[in-house]
């Protein structure tokens, strides 16, 4: 992993098993909430990315003081290192780490390959035995709104076509032949995308056992063959900001592009407003 | 055990084999070409109803002899036992959950929700308990399902308490019908089949059939039919869907064809009413894979392998047949409406 960016973001599976009890935070968090319930790494709580990453009443990530109330009950310390893991490719734990770098905790680092990973090996321990940490005073010491982007953000690459915009939703969502995936409650009022948009799904970046593609072959997926410009700012959107992350996470730190944005509004919003451009 | 008189000491006795095969009944008035014989294998004359109690039995001997399974209560009233976990979507699950429960092992099917209400129940008649995921929310190509992860999440953090057959890669899977589906059609066919038409799902059966027939015979066709995409048709896949198998083996098939899932419900119910054949949706679709191979090569011997009947379905034949749903409550009055329609 040592080829990437800034590859001290990115841990193994056999790094957080050597690690176990020295102290790391580790987090999980995931798509389907039942997984961890059935058995998780030893010592990990749970975030449930519907109600305990995002405010329950307007649409936004929970605020400062929800989060000083979620890391802290967490048992989580502001020099604390922690590891975020999840299913689905660590799609939903990529969407906590923003977060948690969106709070200013610098410390935070995704396990690669997820809980798909420490599940294919043997030697890794399961339990269900749900810790009780020892509750912290934690406290936001400023926020990092570079890596967030609004929809103002947004229309002012659109005009000025100053900065990469990646969708990383599905091809047929790109192309506007379906609004949300099958099955998805929260949709737009409009298919297409976002003008001057590349397609990249968030998935491309991933092998098949879950973990990141090598440097090589990211490089040539986003920058040779979708035509992301090296020297720009960029911004990733998705439907509601969460696969974005990934690709957020893939381009900031994995390629170390210099000021890359999770646009979390994403085609919700975008595709929902009055007037603004689309492309089909 | 005598298959004669039909007696038996339990239910473990009525499994298929060449000595107590399921019967094979030809397609006479459906039949498209005079020229070709269609006989369909009615696997819902299983003891739990579907083709999967082949597959169940051997997967649960394998898991006792190589996992240890302990009927509950074996080391003492609080012994929770050992039993099965499994990801299913309904069949697979319920020949388990009866078998076990005859063993006296635990059992937990793990399911997507789609899968229909009167499978899940059967699933908690027959003693199991469910872990029920939402595998809408993960719209995401090439991943293992959600149900898969969480069975194997069991299967590891409960290894004292469950045992994962998988049956999407075991090995045991295949080998039950090579070892029984395949010899008994080979016996009541009398070694005169030349095709044999069956589905997609974990491809055990196709793979096993395959095996069995091709080495007794190399001219035998092995057609699989799949659905077409954005199918609702239970226990399927199409060729997009089988990544999460391991037992598909593209060399073992002659032709896959493509169906419109659609007609998976109306030829069952063309079966039903036409030739008293109790088909499921799965049944529904084969048999159209079978008209169209019938069709095309004018002569043979096609075996269909109906995997299950229709009664679990109700919700969904509705759903696909709204017709059917007219002339069920009295004149003036509207049918009482069923959850499937409501979607």
């Amino acid at each position: 992993m040592s080829e990437y960016a800034n590859p001290s973001v990115l841990v193994s599976t056999d790094w957080v098993h050597e690690r176990l009890n020295s102290g790391i935070k580790i987090v999980e968090v995931d798509v389907d909430t039942q997984q961890y319930g059935a058995g998780h790494i030893p010592g990990a709580v749970a975030f449930d990315w519907t109600t305990q990453l995002q405010d329950q009443t307007r649409r936004d990530i929970i605020g400062k003081d929800e989060f000083e109330q979620l890391v802290g009950a967490a048992g989580i310390s502001n020099d604390d290192e922690v590891v975020i893991y999840g299913d689905n490719n660590n799609w939903f734990a990529a969407y906590a780490l923003w977060v948690f770098k969106y709070y200013g905790h610098d410390n935070v680092k995704l396990m690669n390959g997820g809980r798909s990973k420490w599940l294919d090996e043997e030697d890794k321990p399961l339990t269900t035995d749900v810790p009780s940490p020892a509750p912290t005073t934690y406290t936001v010491k400023g926020t990092n709104p570079a890596i967030r982007a609004f929809v103002q953000d947004v229309l002012g690459v659109v005009k000025d076509g100053n900065a990469n915009l990646v969708d990383v939703r599905s091809h047929d969502e790109y192309s506007g032949k379906v609004i949300a995936p099958p099955g998805m409650s929260e949709t737009a009022q409009r298919g297409g995308h976002v003008p001057g948009a590349k397609s990249v799904p968030w998935v491309t970046a991933v092998n098949p056992d879950g973990t990141f593609k090598s440097r090589a072959d990211l490089e040539k997926i986003y920058f040779q063959d979708a035509g992301v410009i090296e020297g720009k700012d960029t911004i990733a959107y998705c439907r509601i900001g969460e696969r974005s992350s990934h690709t957020w996470f893939v381009l900031k730190y994995l390629l170390g592009l210099p000021n890359v944005k999770n646009y979390d509004g994403s085609w919700t919003e975008y595709g929902s407003m009055i007037g603004v451009p689309i492309e089909r | 055990m005598n298959h004669q008189t039909r007696v038996y000491d339990d239910i473990f006795e009525m499994l298929p084999d060449e000595d107590n095969p399921t019967p094979l009944v030809r397609i006479n008035r459906l039949n498209p070409e005079p020229g070709f014989t269609l006989y369909a294998k009615l696997e819902w004359m299983n003891p739990f109803g579907s083709v999967k109690d082949r597959a169940a039995s051997y997967l649960l001997r394998q898991m006792e002899e190589e996992k240890g399974l302990r009927p509950e209560g074996a080391n003492g009233p609080d012994d929770p036992g050992k039993g099965i976990v499994e990801p299913t979507s309904g069949n697979t699950g319920l020949s388990l959950a009866g078998l076990a429960g005859v063993r006296g092992y635990p059992m937990k099917a793990v399911l997507p929700n789609k899968v229909p209400l009167e499978k899940k129940l059967m699933l908690r008649l027959a003693g199991s308990e469910l872990e029920v995921v939402n595998d809408d929310l993960c719209p995401s190509p090439g991943m293992g399902e959600g149900s898969i992860n969480l069975a194997r999440t069991i299967a590891r953090a409960q290894s004292d308490r469950y045992a994962m057959p998988h049956q999407y890669e075991n090995e045991n899977n295949v080998r039950a019908h090579m070892e029984t589906t395949g010899p008994e059609i080979w016996k009541q066919t009398a070694g005169e089949i030349t095709h044999v038409i069956t589905s997609l799902g974990t491809c055990g059966t196709v793979s096993g059939l395959s095996k069995f027939l091709k080495a007794k015979n190399p001219d035998i066709r092995v057609i699989a039919v799949a659905p077409s995409e954005g199918h609702d048709v239970p226990g399927l896949r199409n060729k997009s869907q089988l990544a999460v198998t391991t037992l598909y083996d593209e060399s073992l098939i002659d032709d896959v064809l493509e169906i419109d899932y659609e007609l998976a419900y109306t030829r069952a119910a063309e079966l039903f009413s036409r030739e008293g054949l109790r088909a499921g949706p799965s049944a529904g679709l084969i048999f159209e894979g079978g008209r169209i191979v019938a069709q095309r090569d004018k002569t043979g011997l096609g075996v269909m392998i109906f995997c299950d009947d229709a009664f679990k379905y109700a919700k969904s034949f509705a759903k696909h047949m709204p017709e059917l749903v007219e002339g069920t409550a009295p004149q003036n009055q509207q049918p009482e409406p069923i959850g499937a329609l409501k979607e």
